[in-house]
């Protein structure tokens, strides 16, 4: 039986996800009962974040701190490190924690004692464990005293190169981040029925068609939603970029992150801080909207 | 015929899981190289009697101690003197900040995705779009909110800005996971006259369970790890946290760095902890699963 | 002699605490609460000082202090944050040093002459002019700060690095470029006897951080060109000072360029260069304080008392022979307009400013902060015989020729550091470029800098 006469046999049904029938309208106690579960998610974005962010838009309403920013040379570099370090960031954490996923799934103690190991980079300090990648590439450091002792080849200078230490970013961000990743989509899997891997191993499909087949069309929306939320987080993260390369070579890793909080905390001009990251906001929320759209079109419930 | 076609097969079959062994024990190992190696490293330092093994390249220190360890559990360093009052403050802040978070997104995601089902998933998401601003740059205007409120300098000032920040994620993740688990089971427990109450308290947490521990995770790490704010918004000592009293060896050029490597290693057991006791939520997932078959 | 400093400690805070001294500045017996947000020490004894200062304040007067003792990094952002949303500590101090000038110009602070002129005699003129800024509501110069303690930027060399190249810490030469060049040579040697990752010249030709535009102004000064920024706050950019800062430039990104600087040193911050130094991979670094030398007191005396030496007292000379001026930073305390106890803030900081208080605040730090006052070098920690390092300190960066920082006199001198502008230059050099367009090009920038800082005196 092929997935499709199994779908079609209505073991498991995929469909075009449907406007609901407990829903639109919502009668007496239900509606009441409604309103009181979201009134603790409303009150605290009333409460807490509609102040900070409505001021954090009117302290970087001013065009002329655009006009500052965008006239200076290492910002616009900033701009297209930022482009890379999250454009490849961002879809590599996410893609490979959903491979990563798949290969949680499978039976054995060994799988089981993996997974809780790969928790480590997410549960540890982020300054220190940064920190630690800093220090593996800065000097003749430990890096290269592993390459130099095991391979007995001279390691290049890290940081030196624009490509090592953008990638030294990535590698390092992905490093801390990739569990999560690999824990939703582990969710996301567990939520697939069984019958539908045991229809699509009647099949045949296994591995890679498996993938393609069964768990990429189920997840999409996961999928595409964790690579916006990841996105949206890498942008915002200062903390790698600071700390790992520390803007090496000479600053051209810097990213619009850095840049902000150092006008923001550092240098004493908290405009131009929050305008710094504001500038990446017209490219962002258009990408948001489309993905958004383009969900509702393909969403597929169970 | 057949028996000759059938034990080639069967040698095929074999060759396969034969190669599938080999080829996740290579993948076993370099995954494990790939997350270890800078925890080494760290370890490395931790264990060097002056935190410098570091910048001579050595590969394991001459004299390793755990002098740094007992250092920080007997708070010996100075700059470690209350350490385990900080952790309790810090691990106040994140278990807060999880449960929080887990309770007010999972009641939020259950009325817009189980109640209303309309377009509320674009609203959840539209509302998502005004945290592009990074959460960072929100540090001034919050301070000034919390002074407004008067809850500068308590813990619970950075318990709100964690649970501010991670709501609207955890809702999203929520939501769009809660489109897996089949609407049918509400809306059956609902014809035999199931309170909404009833639905969220004994169908939409068990089902979700898997997704809420990750969430929840992820609220007490986003708190655990967080330290911006926690600087600007705690002032007394009393009300220091570890993020905070990292940063201090991070602000002193002549760190011994063997502490501050050794207080984050210790620093990260209660989230490895809780990661075990997660990991039984996420089995339940799995068994619901068997229950819906 | 541990013991010594401390029973010395002990006593004279006892006498500050209670003594007549104290007193005439204490007028408010009410009992009021205020706040103040101070730098962690270097050291634990530093922190237990100013607590002892705070609680024989809080004796004298009856008031109280709400002390916190906030690591560097995050003082700075609270410091910011807190400006910037108008709700402040009543006290607190001037973190990074460069806001004390930028929010003057705002007029951010409250003026403390009244405060400075209970120990005006004492304080040194740098200090004094530290604690000055231009406003640029008012268009005038005030007091906005209360000076604390200073530091200033030595040089450290391993002896034995030197000894190890068969050469004699007695045979530098004290003019700046023979001063310099000496170290080169003993790169040259030590490479000669197979030694590869040992580098003569710690420079950080780099753009983190804030040693750059000290190594940078270092130089300047080094080769006569003092006075990029006059004390009114005018800009001069005259030849002398563009032949300086051309051969600064040359100098600098000349070493890194030839090889006689760590390659990695062009990223490195502030925390590397140290870590570097102490794993003995240059010979020699030009870095601020004398910590360098305190943090491995503890741990190596033999490093403290052999091995490193500091070079206060041989500070090279310029190529003529002419005495250097030390650039001496000042810590300031300051009260931001808003703070709701500005007179308790006021007793608070005169209390702190005698010289006894400070000399204990100062002194705990184990060498690392100078003293604001002369007289305060003149004590037995500072000229201890014994000491390797203090008595040399002291007098680069107190007893000899000092001046502020040129952000004192203009605030646009912080935005010239935080745009890198002198670490643009040299790595220019560095990359093989030629000095006299880096310099010009760092100049055009300056310049475009200073017109949007334009001092009216009054």
């Amino acid at each position: 039986m092929s997935i499709q006469q199994a779908l079609a046999g209505g073991r498991v049904r995929l469909s075009r996800y449907r406007p609901p029938a407990w829903r639109s309208r919502l009668h007496g106690s239900e509606f009441t009962w409604a309103v009181a579960f979201i009134v603790p998610y409303v009150g605290v974005l009333l409460a807490f974040a509609v102040f900070p962010i409505a001021y954090g838009f009117w302290m970087a309403s001013d065009p002329a701190l655009y006009v500052t920013l965008f006239s200076s040379d290492e910002y616009v570099e900033a701009l297209i490190s930022t482009a890379l370090y999250v454009g490849i960031g961002a879809n590599a954490s996410v893609f490979l924690a959903l491979l990563l996923s798949g290969f949680f799934m499978r039976r054995g103690w060994w799988i089981k004692a993996l997974l809780v190991l790969s928790m480590l980079p997410w549960v540890l300090s982020a300054q220190t464990s940064f920190i630690s990648f800093h220090w593996m590439m800065i000097y003749w450091g430990f890096l290269n005293s592993l390459l130099e002792k095991l391979l007995g080849i001279a390691g290049p200078d890290w940081l030196g190169h624009y490509w090592l230490a953008l990638g030294a970013n990535i590698i390092a961000y992905t490093w801390k981040t990739m569990p999560f990743w690999t824990l939703i989509f582990l969710a996301g899997r567990m939520a697939i029925p069984q019958d539908l891997y045991d229809a699509a191993a009647v099949d045949g499909a296994t591995g890679l068609r498996r993938l393609v087949h069964v768990v990429i069309p189920l997840l999409a929306n996961l999928y595409f939603i964790s690579t916006l939320l990841a996105t949206i987080w890498m942008l915002g993260d200062y903390n790698t970029p600071d700390t790992v390369s520390g803007g090496a070579p000479l600053g051209a890793t810097e990213v619009l992150a850095t840049v902000g909080v150092e006008f923001l905390l550092d240098n004493g001009r908290p405009d131009l801080g929050v305008a710094a990251v504001m500038a990446a906001l017209p490219v962002l929320i258009p990408a948001g909207v489309l993905l958004i759209r383009r969900l509702q079109t393909r969403e597929v419930q169970l | 015929m057949s028996v000759a076609l059938s034990s080639r097969r069967r040698s095929i079959h074999r060759w396969r899981r034969r190669a599938d062994a080999v080829g996740s024990a290579v993948l076993s190992v370099a995954l494990l190289v790939w997350w270890l190696l800078p925890i080494y490293n760290m370890l490395l330092i931790a264990l060097d009697p002056e935190g410098e093994t570091e910048f001579k390249g050595d590969l394991w220190p001459s004299d390793p101690t755990l002098k740094a360890f007992a250092g920080v559990f007997f708070e010996g360093y100075w700059y470690l003197k209350d350490f385990w009052l900080q952790f309790g403050n810090s691990f106040f802040i994140g278990a807060m900040t999880m449960v929080l978070t887990a309770l007010i997104g999972s009641l939020g995601s259950f009325a817009l995705g189980r109640m209303w089902r309309g377009r509320a998933g674009v609203i959840s998401t539209a509302a998502l779009l005004l945290y592009t601003v990074p959460v960072y740059f929100l540090v001034i205007p919050f301070y000034l909110l919390m002074h407004k409120y008067g809850l500068n300098d308590t813990l619970w000032a950075v318990i709100a800005a964690n649970v501010t920040f991670a709501v609207p994620y955890a809702l999203l993740i929520l939501q769009w996971y809660g489109r897996l688990v089949p609407l049918e089971l509400d809306d059956a427990a609902r014809i035999d006259g199931a309170t909404p109450v009833q639905v969220y308290m004994r169908i939409y947490l068990p089902l979700m369970a898997p997704a809420l521990a990750v969430i929840g995770i992820l609220a007490f790490l986003t708190a655990w790890n967080e330290y911006l704010y926690q600087f600007i918004l705690l002032s007394s000592p009393g009300n220091k946290t570890v993020a905070i009293s990292l940063a201090t060896f991070f602000d002193n050029e002549y760190t011994p760095w063997n502490y501050p490597a050794a207080a984050s290693l210790i620093y990260a057991l209660p989230p490895i902890v809780l990661f075990f006791a997660v990991r039984r939520c996420i089995a339940a997932g799995l068994g619901s699963r068997r229950f819906r078959q | 002699m541990a013991l010594m400093r401390r029973s010395l400690l002990q006593g004279s805070l006892g006498f500050a605490a209670g003594s007549p001294l104290a007193r005439p500045y204490i007028a408010n017996a009410q009992a009021k609460t205020m706040s103040a947000w101070f730098a962690q020490g270097f050291v634990e004894d530093e922190d237990i000082a100013l607590r002892k200062a705070v609680a024989g304040y809080e004796k004298a007067s009856g008031n109280k202090v709400e002390l916190s003792i906030i690591p560097f990094a995050p003082q700075r952002q609270k410091i910011v944050s807190a400006i910037t949303s108008g709700v402040v500590p009543d006290v607190t101090q001037n973190n990074p040093a460069e806001i004390l000038p930028l929010y003057a110009w705002q007029d951010k602070w409250i003026e403390t002459e009244d405060i400075v002129e209970t120990q005006k005699a004492r304080f040194s003129e740098t200090a004094l002019k530290s604690a000055q800024a231009y406003n640029d509501v008012t268009k005038k110069r005030a007091y906005y700060g209360v000076p604390l303690r200073g530091a200033c930027v030595p040089c450290h060399t391993w002896k034995s690095l030197v000894e190890k190249a068969d050469m004699k810490m007695a045979d530098r030469p004290r003019t700046w470029e023979g001063y310099f060049d000496f170290y080169k040579k003993v790169q040259d040697n030590l490479r000669k006897k197979g030694e590869r990752k040992v580098y003569g010249l710690g420079f950080q030709v780099t753009a983190n951080g804030v040693d750059p535009a000290a190594l940078f102004n270092a130089f300047m000064h080094g080769y006569g060109g003092q006075g990029i920024v006059t004390p009114e706050g005018n800009l001069n950019l005259d030849a002398r000072i563009r032949e300086a800062a051309i051969k600064a430039a040359e100098y600098l990104g000349g070493a890194y360029r030839d090889g006689y600087v760590p390659p990695s040193a062009i990223n490195w911050n502030d925390a590397d260069d140290n870590n570097a130094f102490h794993a003995k991979l240059m010979v020699m670094d030009v870095d601020g304080t004398i910590s360098t030398e305190v943090a491995v007191k503890a741990k190596h005396p033999e490093w403290y008392f052999d091995e490193i030496v500091t070079d206060g007292l041989l500070y090279p000379t310029t190529n003529d022979g002419k005495p250097i001026t030390c650039i001496t930073a000042m810590l300031n305390a300051v009260i931001p307009k808003g703070a709701k106890n500005v007179p308790v803030a006021k007793e608070f900081l005169k209390f702190l400013i005698q010289p006894e208080v400070l000399q204990d605040t100062v002194e705990t730090g184990l060498g690392r902060n100078l003293p604001p006052m002369p007289e305060l070098a003149k004590t037995p920690f500072w000229q201890n015989p014994k000491d390797p390092h203090l008595k040399g300190y002291v007098q680069q960066g107190l007893l000899g020729p000092t001046q502020p920082d040129y952000y004192v006199f203009n605030p646009a001198m912080a935005e010239v550091y935080a745009q890198h502008v002198y670490s643009k230059a040299m790595i220019a050099v560095a990359k093989k470029g030629k000095a006299t367009d880096a310099v010009d090009a760092a100049f055009n920038e300056i310049k475009e800098i200073f017109a949007k800082y334009p001092i009216k005196q009054s």
